[in-house]
């Protein structure tokens, strides 16, 4: 085999270029059918061609025998004897993922059996044929020249086929040594100029002829042969070819041999394969030195070494065949392709630095100032123009990977049984080359699940009444400074139902978690570990282990995936990209006396909590300290407990950092014993005064310089506080790899060098949350479910609609009382006494503001006023409010004693607005106490023909008074209970008195199913009724309930149904 | 690699000596990159014990590694006298910080002994042989195996 490890190289990259476009040319081909696009069967055509032609020359045999094959039957396609189907594309498919194997395994590629392939293509190119030429396919002939030397093993069919194409065969024979290396040429290189002007059907040294003619004259010649058919004639030849005319042999067919005839005698003379050398080279050495000098090592050697040195140099042949492994399995690809125009600018650039270099040093020498301060301005400009052009040199464009794809879709849909377009578009969209090569794989496994489990099958698609052909769009493009890739597909979309129900069974979530989750949000279960939805396991999407290992992948480039899908219409899948990661924005923060940086794309958010809040925001769930962030729990991680490093805070009254030593996050001041400043330990009850020697008045810990500093950061499933001394600014930070000794410190991704030249560590989020043992965001939201629970408990949810009076009053009103919200015209408005009507519907609505009712801002007038309709009592009045009026879910923490006066039931914050509840029956009774006569008359009848009695249930002290009060005022008497245990209780001992249970469901020792479930089940009780009270009624909700027994459900706060329904069941009018 | 030299015949070789945790060591100076004494480390919470930190060499990140806890010695002391060795290793810089710097000793490979398998409580598969001169003993550093983590 070929030694001259440099040509080799360029051999290997320049075969491996020709094929990258090949897989694209033939699927086209394959596309057009019949109808042949010539220029491209001949591109594909001149590929294998010149593939070949180097092998021949390296003595790659393999690789020639297989080009060769390919070869023959492109040219078959070619001149239009071939059509190129689907199965003879995928013959030419896997004979080209062949050469490009062997190609990446040069060094064992002449062992390699391809025997496979051969058959197959020999077998399309005799079918093809007519019967007398079939023989030809397979037999080699030898090439007999006027002094004896033999051209051995050429193809047949290959010369016939050229010589009926009309062209001219020769045989030229440059000197590697005159004609090559002392021009220095190359031998590629000529091979590739000969291309322009021919075709090479085979090439080799001539190994036999330097022997003979070196013995004989001085400077040897190595004849380098290369069989050649073109249209120019012999004439011409000389002036083509660059070469003495005695060397260009035209070939005649009575030069022609067949090779059986001569196979014995030729054998030694033909280009020994690898082993043969092997075999041959020990015996020959001794003997005859010279001709196996040049046998196998690249003519640099043969012309640089002197012939008496010949035995040493065969002496390190055999450490150099084996160490070939080493040597050549340096891959290509790391070498790059770069414009020349770019290397150019690149050159300009450091000419620029060096000369700005040379005015800063004479500026600087000089003690010119302003010489300097100019040269600095240019360097600095210089600088990221350097900066700017070499990242350019690193960028490639995303067709490199993308063009692939179409093979991909095009075999497994045909292994699938699917018809499938492959659109790509956006191909020039360069990203850098270790991002490229990245994200190769996660596109891949994208790729194949859109096509596994994206698109239907033509059936399946008929059914959806969609055309039988699906189609995915692979999309990159530049977005806002990243690079999206979108793939796109129109095939059967997640169904979120289905995959909700897969997490739940795998244990994901649970169901509870379930039923509030948006669609997108079960979609993206998907990209949860350990999810496949794949009814079984196929040999095209995997194990089950995807999207979540695609999920890293993309993360670990710090990208985002984000899914959008639509159920029977298609998936959506959007990859950004960063274009380099060499150059990170990031976040610098600091814990001791060492900076961290922290990539921006996992930051989400900064946090900064004052010192006085500390105490109340940072909450403990089992051991893990938990901020609530927007009504969201987030797991803590203290970087320096971490890390192990001393904390240090900024002392306020030195500027200085001092070692901080609080060990709880939470720790204000609520230990006994404290530590002064020196670190000794001082009795303390936990009260400042108790230590004003000691303490300055403003204790640190209040001070605003102890506040808590946290990054919200998110990293795949995990999302976490970290918590650190000082935040500082965001920089763009180059990130250098550090040592491997720091290698399996999995906390860091890297290092950089900040601006004052001292190195920071960057920080790896998701590994620090591994580190920390922390549980992905499904844990992480049962553990925030978990304490939402416990607070809900004590805390009941309610639809609120909220609106103002006037510019400042803020107040809400449950919303299932509300009927509707209307804007009128002020000039509809009619007064009518102290009253205020408008038409509204063929009636007339009663209009009122809450200033009448109790101490208000009165209105201004308006043209237009927004009035929410109430009903009660059957009759519907408006209140005039303020804009805007919204409807939310709010968490019922209602203070009922601050702010009481008439008509308002409490107060709570909504939104950072202190809200007053509007109790609208209270306010109907103040305004029309005539409407509420019915009642009292009943009310009263009740107290008079004996009691009813009501057993409640309910946690929430609100709760409790407010419905309390609707049943009393009705002439009910209520026994309250705080949950459902007292409740139970009460119910054991006077069972006898209670006419009725009403409960609320979700209370803390016992709740609501519970308590129906005891009642339910008891004979003792089970004549009781159970209605249940809740704030948000699901189906599954009621559907549990029914199971244990609860009788109906009604809405919390919706007094008159209550009420209504209550004396249903009791049977009253 | 200076390995392959010792075993040949006897040739000069050069040696930058130093002390690290009251040792006198050796490392053939080809191996040496530089000997600065850049203290702005930044320490690396997490790593080795030995780990001294990193530093920025020239827009390179060098790991330093305290050659005395390295070896099984006493810990650097920190003085004025401190160097950090850079040496090339497996493509990468690493700076070796010793305790002071000594002086380059030329000496015939046939001089080295190999090492005796401890050294003052240095094990012995940390030094290529030990150096004798006149009045001292000098442990050849084995570079590779005291860097390798």
């Amino acid at each position: 085999m070929f030694e001259d490890d440099e040509t080799l190289q360029m051999y290997i990259e320049e075969s491996l270029d020709h094929l990258g476009d090949i897989e694209s040319d033939l699927l086209t081909i394959e596309e057009a059918g019949a109808d042949i696009d010539l220029d491209l069967v001949n591109n594909v055509f001149r590929a294998a061609h010149s593939i070949k032609g180097g092998a021949g020359f390296m003595g790659l045999t393999t690789i020639k025998e297989l080009s060769h094959h390919l070869e023959n039957v492109l040219g078959l396609v070619r001149t239009k004897e071939l059509i190129p189907d689907s199965n003879r594309i995928s013959v030419l498919l896997k004979g080209f993922d062949e050469l490009e194997n062997l190609l990446k395994n040069i060094e064992t590629s002449n062992d390699q059996d391809v025997t496979v392939h051969i058959t197959a293509l020999e077998g399309i190119t005799k079918a093809s044929l007519p019967e007398e030429r079939q023989g030809t396919v397979s037999e080699m002939v030898d090439i007999v020249l006027e002094d004896g030397r033999i051209f051995p093993q050429v193809s047949l069919f290959d010369m016939e086929q050229y010589k009926s194409e009309g062209k001219n065969l020769f045989l030229v024979e440059y000197d590697l040594i005159n004609d090559i290396q002392r021009k220095d040429k190359n031998p590629i290189e000529v091979l590739n100029s000969l291309q322009k002007t021919g075709t090479i059907i085979d090439s080799r040294i001539d190994f036999d002829s330097v022997g003979l003619l070196s013995e004989r004259s001085g400077p040897g010649r190595i004849p380098f042969q290369v069989l050649f058919a073109s249209i120019i004639e012999y004439d011409m030849t000389d002036t083509l070819f660059d070469i003495d005319k005695k060397y260009i042999h035209a070939i005649s067919d009575d030069m022609v041999r067949t090779a059986s005839s001569s196979q014995s005698e030729v054998e030694p003379a033909a280009m020994p394969s690898k082993e043969q050398v092997a075999e041959t080279t020990a015996p020959v050495t001794a003997s005859a030195p010279e001709p196996v000098v040049v046998a196998t090592p690249a003519p640099e050697v043969v012309v640089s070494k002197p012939v008496p040195v010949a035995k040493s140099i065969s002496a390190k042949e055999k450490p150099k065949q084996q160490d070939k492994g080493v040597v050549i399995s340096a891959k290509p690809q790391t070498s790059l392709r770069v414009n020349v125009g770019l290397l150019d600018t690149l050159m300009n650039l450091a000419g620029e630095l060096v000369l700005s270099r040379n005015q800063l040093l004479q500026g600087i020498n000089s003690s010119n100032s302003k010489a300097t301060e100019l040269s600095s301005q240019r360097i600095d400009m210089i600088t990221s123009e350097l900066q700017e052009a070499i990242m350019r040199t690193r960028m490639q464009p995303i067709a490199n990977i993308l063009n692939k794809f179409t093979r991909v879709v095009r075999d497994l849909s045909q292994q699938l049984g699917k018809q499938i377009d492959l659109v790509i578009e956006g191909k020039d969209v360069e990203l850098d080359k270790t991002i490229l090569e990245s994200i190769n794989d996660p596109l891949t496994h994208l790729i194949r699940n859109s096509v596994d489990h994206g698109i239907e099958t033509p059936a399946e698609r008929r059914q959806m009444g969609k055309g039988d052909t699906g189609k995915i769009i692979l999309r990159a493009f530049h977005d806002a400074g990243q690079v999206n890739i979108v793939i796109s597909d129109d095939g059967k979309g997640l169904d979120p139902d289905r995959l909700a129900e897969s997490a739940v069974a795998k244990g994901l979530v649970t169901e509870q978690q379930v039923d509030e989750m948006t669609d997108k949000q079960k979609m993206e279960f998907i990209l949860l570990p350990g999810f496949s939805t794949a009814k079984e396991v196929t040999d095209v999407s995997g194990r089950g282990v995807g999207m979540d290992v695609v999920v890293t992948n993309i993360e670990g480039l710090g990208g985002i995936i984000e899914l959008d899908s639509t159920p029977g219409e298609g998936t959506d899948i959007q990859i950004k990209l960063p274009l380099t990661l060499a150059i990170i924005p990031s976040q610098i923060t600091s814990v001791g006396k060492e900076r961290y940086a922290v990539p921006q794309v996992n930051l989400n958010e900064l946090l900064r909590i004052p010192a006085n809040q500390v105490k109340e925001k940072i909450e403990k769930v089992g051991d893990a300290a938990v901020v609530r962030l927007r009504g969201e729990l987030l797991p803590l991680l203290d970087l320096s407990e971490m890390l192990g490093i001393e904390k240090t805070y900024l002392d306020p009254g030195s500027d200085e950092d001092k070692s901080d030593r609080r060990t709880n996050m939470a720790d204000r001041r609520s230990k006994q014993h404290l530590f002064d400043e020196d670190g000794n330990a001082i009795e303390s009850s936990g009260n400042d005064e108790d230590q004003p020697s000691q303490r300055e008045p403003e204790d640190r810990r209040y001070h605003a310089s102890s506040a808590m500093n946290i990054a919200v950061v998110s990293a795949g499933a995990f999302k976490y506080g970290l918590v650190v001394d000082q935040l500082y600014d965001s920089e763009e930070i180059v990130v250098k790899p550090v040592g491997r000794h720091l290698k399996k410190c999995s906390a860091y991704a890297g290092a950089t060098i900040m601006g004052d030249g001292k190195v920071a560590l960057i920080l790896d989020i998701s590994n620090l949350a591994q580190m920390a043992k922390l549980s992905s965001v499904s844990d992480v939201g049962q553990v925030a479910r978990m304490a939402e629970e416990e607070a809900a408990a004590a805390m009941d949810k309610a639809a609120m609609l909220t609106f103002k009076n006037g510019d400042s009053e803020y107040f809400a009103a449950p919303l299932n009382i509300v009927e509707r919200i209307e804007r009128i015209q002020t000039s509809t408005i009619e007064p009518i006494g102290d009253r205020k009507v408008v038409q509204y519907r063929g009636g007339a609505l009663p209009l009122f503001e809450l200033s009448q009712v109790s101490d208000f801002q009165r209105l201004e007038p308006k043209e237009q006023q927004e009035v929410i309709v109430f009903k009660v009592k059957d009759r519907e009045l408006g209140l005039m409010v303020t804009p805007p009026v919204d409807a939310l879910e709010v968490s019922l923490d209602v203070d009922e004693s601050t702010l009481k006066q008439p008509a308002i039931s409490g107060s709570m914050i909504i939104n950072k607005h202190t809200t007053l509840l509007v109790d609208i029956f209270e306010m109907v009774k103040i305004l029309n106490p005539q409407w509420f006569k019915e009642e009292a008359k009943v009310a009263a009848e009740m107290a008079e023909s004996g009691e009813k009695i009501l057993l409640f249930a309910e946690d929430s002290a609100f709760f409790r008074n407010q419905v309390k009060t609707f049943m009393e005022d009705d002439g009910f008497k209520v026994i309250e209970a705080e949950d459902g245990l007292i409740a139970w209780e009460l119910l054991k001992e006077r069972v006898d008195e209670i006419d009725l249970v009403v409960t609320d469901l979700e209370m803390p020792n016992m709740d609501g199913f519970e308590l129906t479930k005891r009642i339910k089940s008891d004979s003792k009780y089970s004549h009781l009724q159970v209605i249940a009270l809740t704030s948000l009624a699901s189906e599954a909700h009621i559907e549990k309930g029914r199971k244990v027994g609860i009788d109906d459900y009604e809405i919390k706060l919706d007094r008159e149904k209550l009420m209504k329904l209550i004396r249903h069941k009791l049977d009253l009018k | 690699m200076a390995d392959s030299m010792i075993e040949g015949s006897s040739v000069d070789l050069e040696f930058s000596t130093f002390y690290v945790g009251g040792a006198l060591c050796g490392i053939n100076i080809l191996n040496i990159q530089e000997i600065n004494k850049h203290f702005e480390i930044t320490k690396v919470p997490q790593a080795s014990e030995y780990i001294e930190g990193i530093l920025n060499l020239r827009g390179r990140i060098v790991t330093i590694i305290d050659l005395g806890k390295k070896l099984g010695l006493d810990p650097v002391t920190k003085g004025k006298d401190n160097r950090n060795i850079i040496v090339n290793s497996e493509d990468e810089h690493i700076g070796l910080l010793v305790d002071s710097i000594s002086d380059v000793v030329i000496a015939k490979s046939d001089n080295i002994e190999p090492a005796p398998s401890n050294i003052g409580g240095v094990k012995g598969k940390f030094f290529q042989g030990v150096l004798k001169t006149e009045k001292k003993l000098i442990g050849i550093l084995a570079i590779d195996e005291v860097l390798k983590d």
